[in-house]
């Protein structure tokens, strides 16, 4: 590449990081550098201190809390602390993760304008520069909207549109795309490369999520669960020749990075190591490839034969919040065993059909069944013991001090005896890795630990249904893994799931059937397989089809070509 | 328009009379005052008489129960005077009963007058005024403007974690002890939750260059034009019209005293 020839931009040198002082460093002895026009892309495990760095680097921290820093960060060759206040927030700019907390203004209009009045444009040039950059980022529908009635994805548009009025060198993308729908976030990602190639600010992206942007990135830095640089290289160098170590650390691994060395058995030739999902194509067909088989791991169709009977049904359901009438006229059925998904885009009801399901939310019309029971007939106690539910939020459910009495909390509410209770608790425990956490406060775990928690709260006893509101959400690949690992547990042992998600992928290798949600109903449901084949609805509901699928039509499509050369060349 | 205002200056127009009508003693200067505000408000805005209406009831039983509770318990002051009626032990002379209904209307003016203000003015406008004419720190006016978006979002997050406790088989509480331990569990989460929120909109804020300085450009320049003038010279004059009205007809008290 030869960004190496371009200037340094930023560089960190020796760089420690800490928020309380008596505590060990999050961040440790970091040195790296981010040259002009260049793109970085940061992994490491949650919790390994990617937002806090970011913030570091444009010097929010460790100003604006009581942290603690050691070492330097220069910006063109100017160390960060001589900077005066707000000057260096010009050359730096940051799209957060949550769409719902980066705005202080109520319309569009006025969020841009208070971009330009910080950095004191003279009045008569603030229209035209936020008609340029609304113009930019597609957005000039939306010039006088009040922020909060837009959808997440053109959110984060109005967030990056004001931090791109700016004029940054260096633009941080801290996870900005977690909280979109499949086809939202693939926009988001497209307008962000283009817009980088037009104004040629350097990139820093933090993500989970790596394979859209990996045809953009020059170099991945990635941390350790200790705050340790652990590797540092071209993506090629740190995906093909260090998986082993990424996987230890629980980092995801590009699906595409992963798919070569599925098929390959991890050797690759060092000259052709594909990195976007066209040169993948590429690969598997000069390497006689024919197809990524799909990993769909259903239990084994005898033992659940039996279990095969329906659990809870909705017939002509609707739906309403207030007098809002959000879905009309829903049918659906779940059988024990079976593990379905709702998904569809960001506001189209799939955490009101969750709720509809729950109880929480009475319909306005239709009947529900739950173990062939009206809803109506089931008292409150005696439905919470066969049905559970894991809210998006796990501290929401947390109700008490500590993660013991959080686990007990149910079976006692049941009147189980203190010896059965003890067992139950210690099973969970142990279940869960959760037993030297026993007296913890709930509220002090890790993202990780709370989500585990949330759901072993619901099992002191095995439920009939268990609902789940996007379980996966902001979860590293070994969370991930380990909650769907979970999840299949209870499945095998005849709970019926149903979750809502925004990850194709998982919808892919996992459920049975899958319900899309649209227009105020139902607009399509059946195996996941069949979705996959109804390109107009995967478009409508903003959805995206999961990589096996994508690669392996992109590979017929190469495939046919290739023959249809070759016919045109015989004759 | 009222919506036109600079909002600034009609904070004044309705502050400074309300504090003046606070000193009238009678019952008919404010209720001058009163029929003049409520005639500003629907001839020189499109404010829904309806709408006006449902906010402005609950004023009118608390100043209804402001005039009886006067009547019932008068200040020396105003105990003189014959006695009108009785109801229990209680005697109602006419001083007291004037006090009483001098004190609901001057009640009832303050709610018109505030309806005016916030059924005509836009936060945000309101907010940009007072930093713009009232120098008032750019902190605290972005800060205000930032906080108030969290409010929907607040009530929000409050039902999703009862609907969240109630899968947890947290039932309805009952008893006083119940619903204190009940109110902890609610506001660890909600407090937990706020103070991210408002940390991040902080960062955010920051990121976009926002120091706090006052030395900044604006967008919507707040202006103080002509109208704005005539319209808090008009208020000011209609109380002291108002004032002068009573006087002439023998009714005006200030403080208690008789003029």
């Amino acid at each position: 590449m030869s960004i190496k020839h371009h200037k340094r931009l930023l560089s960190v040198e020796n760089f420690s990081f800490g928020y309380d002082s008596d505590k060990d460093h999050i961040l440790k002895n970091l040195s790296f550098t981010i040259h002009q026009q260049e793109t970085i892309l940061l992994i490491g495990p949650s919790g390994s201190g990617k937002s806090s760095l970011s913030l570091c680097l444009n010097g929010l921290y460790p100003e604006g809390i009581e942290g603690n820093a050691r070492g330097d960060i220069f910006y063109n060759g100017t160390a960060l602390s001589h900077f005066k206040k707000g000057e260096i927030n010009q050359e730096i700019g940051v799209v957060f993760q949550d769409p719902e907390s980066q705005f202080c203004m109520v319309t569009v209009e006025n969020e841009l304008a208070f971009t330009l009045e910080n950095i004191k444009t003279p009045r008569e040039e603030m229209s035209g520069k936020i008609d340029d950059i609304l113009h930019a980022v597609g957005l000039t529908e939306e010039k006088h909207r009040p922020i909060h009635e837009l959808s997440g994805g053109k959110k984060q548009k109005v967030a990056l549109a004001s931090v791109l009025l700016l004029n940054p060198k260096l633009l941080i993308l801290d996870e900005p795309t977690a909280n979109l729908d499949p086809a939202s976030r693939f926009e988001l990602i497209e307008l962000i490369y283009s817009l980088k190639k037009e104004r040629k600010f350097s990139l820093f992206i933090i993500e989970h999520q790596l394979d859209d942007y990996l045809h953009m990135v020059d170099r991945v830095i990635a941390l350790s669960r200790n705050g340790n640089i652990l590797l540092e290289g071209t993506p090629e160098d740190v995906f093909y020749n260090e998986a082993d170590l990424l996987k230890a650390e629980g980092v995801h691994l590009p699906r595409i990075v992963e798919t070569v060395l599925d098929l390959h058995d991890g050797k690759v030739d060092e000259t052709n190591r594909p990195l976007s999902e066209t040169s993948l194509v590429a690969w598997m067909d000069a390497t006689g490839e024919t197809m990524i088989p799909s990993r769909k791991n259903s239990p084994p169709s005898d033992q659940r034969a039996n279990e095969l009977g329906e659990v809870l049904s909705l017939n002509h359901v609707s739906l309403a919040r207030g007098k809002q009438s959000i879905l009309k006229e829903m049918n659906l059925s779940l059988s024990s065993g079976e593990l379905i998904a709702i998904v569809g885009k960001n506001g189209a009801g799939k955490s009101t059909l969750l709720q509809g399901m729950s109880g929480l939310l009475k319909p306005k019309s239709g009947s529900r069944l739950l173990l062939n029971k009206k809803y109506e007939a089931w008292s409150e106690r005696e439905m919470r013991q066969v049905m559970g539910y894991v809210f998006q939020n796990p501290e929401h459910q947390l109700i008490t001090d500590t993660v013991y009495d959080e686990l007990a909390f149910g079976m006692k509410l049941n009147g189980v005896d203190q010896d059965q209770i003890e067992h139950n608790v210690t099973r969970l425990l142990q279940r869960f890795h959760l037993t030297a956490h026993k007296w913890s406060n709930p509220f002090a775990l890790s993202g990780g630990q709370k989500r585990r928690l949330s759901v072993a709260t619901m099992l002191a006893e095995t439920p009939r249904v268990l609902l789940f509101d996007e379980p996966t959400f902001g979860q590293d690949a070994q969370t991930t893994a380990e909650l769907m690992n979970m999840i299949q547990t209870f499945q095998h042992q005849g709970t019926a799931i149903v979750f809502v998600t925004h990850d194709m992928d998982l919808v892919d290798a996992y459920c049975e059937r899958v319900y899309v949600v649209g227009d105020g109903t139902v607009v399509f449901n059946g195996q996941p397989d069949e979705l996959w084949e109804r390109p107009d609805i995967v478009q409508e509901a903003k959805l995206r089809l999961p990589f096996r699928v994508r690669i392996n039509q992109l590979l017929e499509n190469t495939k046919q070509q290739g023959a249809e050369r070759a016919h045109a060349n015989i004759h | 328009m009222l919506t036109s205002i600079n909002p600034t200056m009609k904070a004044f127009a309705v502050l400074i009379p309300a504090l003046l009508l606070a000193v009238t003693y009678d019952p008919l200067t404010p209720s001058i005052y009163l029929v003049f505000t409520i005639l500003v408000t629907f001839l020189f805005s499109k404010v829904a008489f309806k709408r006006w209406l449902v906010i402005f009831s609950p004023f009118l039983l608390l100043a209804v129960s402001f005039a009886w509770m006067t009547m019932l318990h008068p200040s020396e002051a105003f105990s003189g005077g014959d006695v009108l009626f009785s109801i229990w032990s209680f005697q109602v002379t006419s001083e007291s009963f004037w006090a009483g209904i001098s004190l609901g209307l001057r009640s009832l003016s303050f709610a018109a007058l505030s309806l005016l203000f916030i059924l005509t003015t836009d936060s945000t406008k309101f907010m940009l005024s007072l930093m713009q004419q009232c120098k008032l720190p750019p902190k605290l006016t972005f800060g205000i403007l930032a906080g108030y978006r969290f409010l929907p979002t607040f009530r929000y997050e409050l039902q999703v974690l009862r609907q969240a406790h109630r899968i947890r088989g947290v039932g309805r509480a009952r008893g006083m002890k119940e619903r204190l331990h009940q109110f902890r569990r609610y506001a660890i989460p909600l407090l937990a939750n706020a103070i991210r929120k408002a940390e991040r909109v902080a960062l955010a804020m920051e990121s976009k260059g926002f120091t706090g300085e006052p030395n900044r450009t604006h967008y919507h320049e707040m202006t103080i034009h002509k109208r704005d003038w005539v319209f808090v010279s008009v208020f000011f004059v209609m109380f002291f019209v108002s004032v002068f009205l009573s006087y002439q007809l023998g009714f005006l008290n200030i403080f208690g005293k008789q003029f």
